[in-house]
């Protein structure tokens, strides 16, 4: 084919329908408005054929959890599985499953969380909404140690509250990759954690195409390829609870053109932290590879999108090791360590010697990819 | 500033920061650090066995120079007891090789290591040059890359070596990984990821050329500290850097492991780390055995096009070929067309061997310089390649010839007579080719 059309008004007709003008180019076939909604909505619904209405159960009504962070994506999976509960309670009288909607307040971040989750109550009522700071995961995760060894000690106390513990542990790390890093991994893990309490058996993420790809190259760049199978993968996850991304199958891109085109009402829900193309960060102490990863898929995905989407197809097809379940987990993300192998040490690349490796014997259970985040413990603040 | 001390030594200026964590050394420390890891690099995968003789893959590139420079300091040293010789492969291109190839003999003379210059001329019986006057500037890489992937081990053979050592770098590897990655080829990335890999099995006969052992004895070091390393060794070197088209695959791995590099310097290691561990969780791999294995993906692959220097030119549109093959199977998979021009019929011919089809059928892109190569995109699962030997000359192989004898019956063929099946034959090996230029230029493949 000679040439991409821009974004713009091809002026040819839409493929699909042959009626309508298009309006924008979808993966070299022009679309109208109307059938690229259909696109974007099939894609998405095609992912949940596991929460059709269940009418041999009619009062157990399944419940699942949407995390929001008003980005592009969790803003436009809402809103389909909203459209996609309303056609099935118009077809069955019933629906498949309820929402629970979840909103992580950041330290730092300056949303309104009410008047977002207000507006968001406004769009969409039926649902429950729920907005918790991040420090809530020192409060909500049980076996709250483990997690909450990783937080250099003040001298004294060790009853400072979840807020002070958040900040402490944030200003223990030395860079801008380990701070994103431990943060996402954070909150994760109280999504999860609040999952389970509202009783949700699954957790719809809103990853697009383009993220995943993003998620599997920054993950493996943070030495954490181990974790591959559960970093991308609809299914049961290493929680206990399942993960889905409905998403997966639509890129950023035409994420972004959906909400561009849909109903003002939900295009002023998107408060995208970082709006539009991600820049280039000038100096490279305030770049993460998180936003090297987020860069590189944003210009791949401009002109390789069967390329992003092949990243992700490839990167599902690695297999859990058989016995993973019973492996011990990282106290940090949770993962399962192939044979408890935590720390940066004792691999081919580790060029400690023996003797070395002793005396930095791991105090703590975390998994390499943790480590390269939080490399030693306030105490021993040699560099790494 | 004031200067700080070496934080080794504490005594000496610090000079180097160190690429690799940042530390800051004093030469005589950065030196011996750089020595120690490669030896611990080299104890603890048994690389070498006492006696042994070691051929270095040698293009006078700073890779393999260091790689010498270190193997003999080390060998004394610590007292290996290896008899190392130099091996280079000419390709025969008049005026491209003649600088490196000179730098080789010099260190020849350095380190007073023997040394073998092999010609594609003395090893299939034509030079590259021959080759570009028979088939053309096109397509002419692909027949480079495939020679120059057997030519280390046969001409390894020749010299009754068993064991050839490669200077490939932490940087190579990552690369590798990430490339595979983009380009969804997993029995790529579980091969190249493995320190050492060899086929013992597959032949008993003590000549047989494939019973080469390769590995990569700078497989954790940086490329940084590789450059600094003879910088201030002041070796001799020649600079042969491939410029890679920005476009393609590796060139776009490079560009990410380099900035990656720059936000933390401890991610190409991580990489690796990754790479290592991903290869247990490819379908159907052989956990655990580092790629030794019989049944494991062999050293030394011929299916790969492609020559590391002409990679930029020759593969500019190397990412938007990939492109349209998946998108054409996206929509084929769309409309429901799934299809016979898929992976059989490419592996049709490994059948014949008794050996299970499946070569690359997983979902494996193939770049292929030809557009009418034809794969299927039907993902389940990531087979191996089963491998088998040439029956022609004995090089391992997952089709019953391998791509050398192949590509070299069309040349012969067409040497005294026209040149009817050269077509064909430059067809039937794009198909399979896909270009791994850290393995072609490489003096020689993982």
């Amino acid at each position: 084919m000679p040439g991409k059309h821009v974004a713009g008004a091809p002026d040819e007709p839409c493929r699909r329908c042959k009626d309508k003008i298009s309006v924008l180019v979808v993966r070299s076939e022009p679309l109208c408005h109307e059938c690229f909604a259909r696109y974007v909505h099939t894609k998405c619904i095609k992912r949940l054929e596991s929460f059709r209405v269940n009418f041999g159960a009619p009062e157990q009504q399944r419940r699942i959890l949407v995390p929001l962070s008003f980005g592009v994506s969790s803003v436009t999976l809402l809103h389909i599985l909203d459209l996609h509960l309303k056609t099935q309670k118009s077809k069955t009288g019933r629906t498949g499953f309820a929402i629970s909607v979840l909103y992580i307040e950041e330290p730092d971040q300056p949303l309104e969380a009410e008047e977002l989750l207000h507006k968001a109550r406004k769009q969409d009522p039926d649902h429950q909404y729920a907005s918790l700071p991040l420090h809530d995961v020192f409060r909500l995760i049980p076996d709250d140690a483990s997690i909450r060894n990783l937080v250099p000690q003040l001298e004294h106390t060790n009853d400072s509250s979840p807020q002070e513990q958040l900040a402490r542990l944030i200003d223990s790390l030395t860079s801008a990759t380990a701070r994103a890093d431990v943060l996402t991994t954070l909150r994760t893990r109280l999504i999860v954690e609040h999952a389970k309490l509202a009783g949700c058996d699954s957790i719809l993420w809103g990853d697009s195409t383009t993220r995943l790809a993003q998620r599997t190259l920054a993950e493996t760049a943070k030495g954490r390829g181990f974790s591959l199978p559960w970093q991308v993968s609809d299914g049961e996850s290493p929680f206990g609870i399942n993960f889905h991304y409905p998403l997966r199958d639509v890129l950023k891109k035409e994420l972004i053109s959906y909400i561009s085109m849909s109903e003002p009402g939900l295009a002023a829900l998107v408060h995208e932290t970082s709006s539009g193309v991600t820049q280039a960060s000038t100096s490279s102490k305030n770049t993460t590879i998180d936003d090297l990863m987020k860069q590189y898929f944003e210009s791949v995905e401009e002109n390789f999108p069967s390329i992003v989407a092949n990243v992700v197809r490839t990167t599902s097809k690695f297999e859990v090791r058989p016995g993973a379940a019973s492996d011990p987990r990282c106290s940090l993300c949770s993962m399962p360590v192939p044979g408890g192998r935590f720390g940066i040490h004792g691999w081919g690349g580790d060029q400690e010697d023996g003797d070395n490796i002793s005396s930095v014997k791991p105090t703590r259970n975390i998994c390499y990819g943790c480590t390269r985040s939080i490399p030693k413990l306030a105490t021993n603040t040699n560099g790494n | 500033m004031a200067p700080s001390p070496c934080a080794l030594c504490k005594v000496n200026r610090a000079l180097i920061l160190r690429p690799k964590d940042h530390s800051k050394l004093c030469k005589t420390c950065f030196i011996i650090v750089f020595e120690t890891e490669i030896h611990h690099t080299i104890t603890t995968n048994v690389l070498f066995t006492r006696g042994e003789r070691v051929a270095i893959g040698a293009s006078g590139g700073k890779d393999s120079t260091v790689l010498a420079s270190v193997l003999k300091t080390l060998n004394e040293r610590y007292d290996y007891g290896l008899d190392l010789i130099l091996l280079s492969i000419d390709e025969g291109i008049k005026g491209y090789r003649d600088d490196s190839l000179e730098t080789v003999k010099r260190n020849a003379e350095q380190y007073g290591m023997e040394l073998t210059i092999l010609g594609y001329e003395e090893l299939y019986g034509w030079t590259m040059d021959q080759v570009v006057e028979q088939v053309g500037k096109k397509g002419n890489c692909t027949y480079c890359g495939v020679f120059r992937r057997q030519a280390l081990d046969r001409g390894a053979s020749r010299l009754g070596v068993k064991h050839v050592v490669t200077g490939h770098n932490a940087d190579d590897i990552a690369e590798t990984v990430l490339m595979n990655l983009l380009r969804g080829d997993l029995p790529r990335l579980s091969r190249t990821t493995s320190i050492i890999t060899s086929t013992p099995s597959v032949s008993a006969d003590p000549l047989s050329n494939t019973n080469i052992k390769r590995s990569k004895p700078l497989k954790y070091a940086y490329e940084k500290e590789i450059v600094l390393y003879a910088h201030h060794k002041n070796l001799d070197y020649f600079s042969t850097e491939c410029i890679y088209s920005p476009e393609a695959f590796r060139g776009s791995a490079r560009a990410l492991i380099k900035n990656l590099e720059r936000v933390r310097p401890s991610a190409i290691l991580d990489v690796v780390r990754s790479g290592e561990d991903m290869v247990k969780l490819v379908p159907g791999s052989d956990e655990g055995c580092g790629g030794v294995c019989s049944s494991s993906v062999p050293a030394a692959e011929e299916n790969e096009g492609g020559c590391g220097s002409a990679q930029g030119r020759s593969t500019g549109g190397e990412m938007a070929t990939v492109e349209a093959q998946l998108r054409h199977n996206e929509i084929a998979a769309a409309d429901s067309l799934e299809t016979e021009i898929t992976a059989k019929s490419v592996n049709g011919k490994g059948n014949g061997n008794g050996k299970q089809p499946g070569q690359h059928e997983s979902g494996t892109v193939i770049l292929s310089n030809d557009k009418k190569a034809k794969k299927g995109f039907v993902p389940k699962k990531a087979n191996k390649q089963v491998m088998g030997q040439c029956k022609k000359c004995g090089y391992l192989s997952s089709q019953e010839v391998c791509k050398a004898c192949v590509l070299l019956e069309g040349l012969n063929k067409a040497r005294p007579k026209n040149k009817i099946e050269v077509g064909d034959e430059v067809q039937d090996v794009s198909l399979n080719s896909v270009r791994d230029e850290m393995q072609a230029t490489s003096i020689g493949g993982a």
